[in-house]
């Protein structure tokens, strides 16, 4: 059995746990699904929907806010009495924040980063993706992993309708050593582009930080987040954190529209997961057209109004 | 907020490339000869690992590691293959003349093509298995000297302070503001490599340089190639002369055969060239299209991309070596022979000296300027200058065209290298490029154009951006910007009218671009996260105005194989 150990923040889902979710899938086990927290039923609903034997909620006032130590106690006794052959997890911030301590005190192996699930173990990226290893578990035993944002899609969660049980597990919030203060003001600030469902990106061939505003009403149009390749955001035009690619986020989502992006390799690299991309380029010839779903040759200035237009048609 | 910490050494080697790794494996080997105190030695590497920043042809001479590592088969040194044949081609745009026979100073019989990044990490290990540190990804930023009012010799360097990390892009400190570290030494032995920061700063305080020829300096463009199976023989080492560059232009290309159809391509263009639009980048794609190359890479696909300066100047140029705590080893200091195209062996070598003087003088406790001028009469005694002398005016004679340059070459072998005047007259590098107005006369061309171009087709050409990502460069982007321009206002108006701004294209990573300012005009924008470090613009900027500083600890490029 694995026990996939979802995320959420303020009772707000992380998509990386769906994808975990489908990474568990993939092996043909039995899989469970754990949510930690203080009132996390509405996660717990959604997490319901996948096709999965149940799923295991941890709810406990100690747990309202995300600690490390809080997380190892719940986890600890959880995966004591569940007795899972794996744990996965995805591998975000607060995973590489607990799941070291975790794995050490369960005095089990922990593989991180993996992106694919094989018949023997895992395989995880090395030296900056340049190559891949092919990971295996020592002894027979139960083992952790986490998974790489984007390795899996989320879309690929098999759907079902899996029971919901709370767990008889107890925190003892004064074993609890961390004091949270609020979130770093650039995390609040941060957008996480890798949750988007839909990008429409920029690049050079915008020409002027005053045609942004064309880019983020399609956006808007098609319900997409806004993001940019790097000389955007190099001249300020919009904030780093909006940057894909080699120097800025990797994402995946279903649909990737690039406007004026002639694909600079670097820009490739943040974006060849998605599932659909569409690119509008002047130069046909640009290197996008080559990875691109759908490509336009095209002046943008002309085909974002009309596809603007068709959209709120 | 963090105190700065310091920390005392013996001998504090800069640079970990093979000048630096052979002086302090030859400390090490002193060590156990002589016994005594054990001395404390650091060897300072600004990449993230040893290797990472070494590039280079290479074709190595095994004459200085026969003698630093005697047993280096048994010790595994990576040592691609020997060399089985040797050719040099004439090119014309499309055809090539190959030399019926290959003069002796392109013989490469006994010698081994080598990864560079290999053979330095396995020195590294060798060094690290005899205890002494590398401190990898800790750049050294500046040259610290006695203070008049200390208590050694005024003056003398006594150490180097590392670079401080967790500075934002506008110069303030982040929450992981750390300042770096100085790091004191009896003697430090400077070999930071090609136009070495500290080196330059050296030379500059102390005159180092008086009296010497100007440097001068080449750029080398390489790729590594992963080619079909049959397409060339490991253990071919192919020069070519000519095509694409013009007779008035120093330089060549090279392409050397490894095992596992692997093939190092790559073209060294001298950084003394005439005209002010032209662009080593572009020419080197010229020469992958010629049919010499392309019948080789067609198919094939690209591996790693880097690019580096090498120093051509030679004998004369060489600094003086030594300074009150102080010795220069390697590229740094020009050890480069630049008729046989070969500078490893040199750099191993004068590492070596360079050891044996700062043992002796930390021992005797005798740090004076005499004491190390040791170093200099052990670099005058040995093969170094055999070599070198004879050659000492070979490069300063291609300054006067290919023809000239490949005549005297191959007269200094009866000769000794003599000229009617000894160090035959020469001009620093920078100095010989000439304004558009004078080159091109009326026909002007746009600077943003290329003069000669190729077609980027994306399986033999690529662009430079394409080239910065196969070179694995990284560098967090909130930092300063380590290219300093110290007066930006220059670009848009003088050097644009002047010279095109050639930084544009002489650029092999797109560092420079001069974007549209939004009003018709044009200003400067530093793309550093892209630089790969090859000091490019430190030597060639017809202002002098453009200084390569470290960046931030580790950033830079990854040479894997290189």
């Amino acid at each position: 059995m694995i026990l996939v150990i979802a995320e959420q923040r303020d009772g707000r889902l992380n998509r990386a746990s769906l994808e975990t979710i489908a990474a568990a899938q993939s092996t043909g086990d039995t899989v469970r699904i754990a949510i930690l927290g203080s009132g996390v039923d509405g996660v717990a609903g959604e997490l319901g929907k996948a096709d999965a034997a149940e799923v295991i909620v941890v709810d406990d006032p100690a747990l309202k806010e995300y600690t490390a130590d809080g997380w190892v106690l719940a986890l600890e006794q959880l995966i004591a009495a569940e007795k899972p052959d794996r744990v996965f997890l995805a591998h975000t911030y607060q995973t590489r924040d607990f799941a070291p301590a975790l794995a050490a005190r369960l005095k089990r192996p922990l593989v991180t980063d993996c992106i694919a699930v094989t018949g023997g173990g895992y395989v995880r990226p090395m030296f900056q993706g340049k190559l891949q290893a092919e990971v295996a578990v020592g002894d027979a035993g139960a083992h952790l992993a986490t998974f790489q944002i984007g390795a899996f899609r989320a879309d690929q969660m098999k759907a079902g309708r899996a029971p919901i049980r709370r767990a008889a597990v107890a925190v003892d919030g004064s074993k609890i050593r961390q004091q949270p203060d609020a979130p770093f003001k650039e995390a609040r600030q941060a957008v996480d582009l890798s949750q988007a469902e839909r990008i429409v990106a920029v690049g050079r061939g915008i020409k002027g930080q005053e045609h942004i505003e064309l880019a983020q009403k399609l956006a808007q149009a098609m319900g997409a987040e806004l993001a940019a390749s790097r000389p955007i955001c190099d001249a300020g035009w919009l904030p780093m954190d909006r940057q894909i690619g080699s120097s800025g986020q990797t994402v995946a989502p279903k649909l990737y529209v690039a406007l004026g992006i002639s694909g600079a390799i670097q820009h490739l690299v943040g974006m060849k997961g998605s599932r659909t991309i569409v690119a509008v380029n002047k130069d046909g010839e640009a290197p996008i057209f080559e990875i691109a779903d759908y490509g336009i040759v095209g002046d943008l200035f002309e085909v974002v109004p009309a596809l603007i237009a068709a959209l709120n048609g | 907020m963090a105190e700065r910490e310091t920390l005392e050494v013996d001998i504090l080697i800069v640079g970990g490339g093979p000048a630096g790794m052979s002086a302090a494996l030859r400390l090490a080997q002193l060590q156990k000869e002589r016994g005594g105190e054990p001395l404390a030695i650091a060897v300072l590497e600004k990449a993230r690992e040893a290797g990472a920043h070494m590039l280079s042809g290479a074709v190595l001479d095994p004459s200085a590691l026969h003698d630093l590592v005697p047993d280096f088969t048994e010790k595994g040194a990576p040592l691609a293959i020997d060399v089985r044949r040797d050719d040099i081609y004439f090119l014309t745009r499309a055809a090539k003349l190959r030399l019926p026979i290959t003069p002796p100073f392109f013989r490469n019989h006994g010698n081994y093509i080598i990864s560079l990044n290999r053979f330095v990490k396995w020195l590294a290990g060798l060094v690290e298995a005899e205890g002494i540190d590398i401190f990898t990804g800790f750049p050294a930023t500046e040259v610290l000297y006695e203070p008049s009012t200390g208590s050694g010799q005024a003056g003398a360097v006594v150490g180097v302070r590392t670079g401080d990390r967790g500075i934002d892009r506008h110069g303030r400190k982040k929450s992981t503001f750390e300042p770096g570290v100085d790091i004191r030494a009896r003697v430090t032995i400077f070999a930071d490599g090609v136009r070495g920061n500290l080196t330059k700063a050296l030379v500059r305080r102390l005159g180092l340089d008086e009296g010497k020829s100007p440097a001068v300096y080449a750029l080398g463009i390489k790729e590594l190639w992963e080619v079909p199976a049959g397409r060339t023989e490991a253990g071919r080492v192919v020069h070519t002369m000519g095509y694409p560059l013009k007779m008035e232009e120093f330089g060549g290309g090279f392409m050397y055969a490894l095992p596992d159809n692997l093939v190092a391509v790559g073209l060294v263009a001298g950084l003394d060239y005439r005209d002010p639009m032209f662009d080593p980048h572009v020419a080197f794609q010229h020469l992958k299209r010629h049919p010499v190359i392309a019948s080789v890479l067609e198919g094939g696909t690209l591996v790693r991309y880097g690019a580096k300066a090498l120093p051509e100047g030679g004998w004369y140029t060489i600094p003086k070596l030594y300074a009150p705590g102080a010795l220069i080893a390697g590229d740094a200091a020009g050890f480069m022979n630049s008729a046989r195209l070969k500078g490893i062996h040199l750099a191993m070598r004068t590492g070596m000296l360079a050891a044996e003087t700062a043992f002796d003088a930390v021992r005797h406790g005798d740090l004076s300027d005499t004491a190390l001028k040791a170093y200099d009469d052990r670099v005058n005694a040995s093969a170094v200058r055999t070599e070198l002398y004879p050659v000492r005016n070979v490069h300063q004679a291609f300054g006067y065209g290919t023809i000239f340059g490949a005549a005297f070459t191959g007269l200094s072998l009866v000769t000794g290298g003599g000229w009617l005047k000894d160090p035959m007259p020469a001009h620093g590098g920078w100095t010989r490029i000439r304004k558009l107005a004078e080159y091109y006369k009326d026909a002007r061309p746009d600077p943003e154009s290329t003069v000669n171009p190729v077609k980027i087709d994306r399986q033999l050409t690529f662009d430079r951006v394409t080239g910065v990502h196969y070179s694995g460069t990284r560098h967090p982007e909130d930092q300063p910007s380590h290219l300093i321009v110290h007066d930006a206002s220059v670009c848009a108006t003088r050097c644009r009218e002047e010279y095109g701004n050639p930084c544009i294209r002489f650029c092999p990573a797109n560092v420079y671009e001069m974007i549209d300012a939004g009003d018709g005009t044009r200003k400067l924008q530093i793309n550093a996260s892209n630089c790969v470090h090859c000091k490019t613009c430190d030597i060639m900027d017809p202002y002098q105005i453009i200084d390569w500083v470290p960046p931030e600890g580790g950033g830079g490029p990854q040479y894997e194989g290189m």
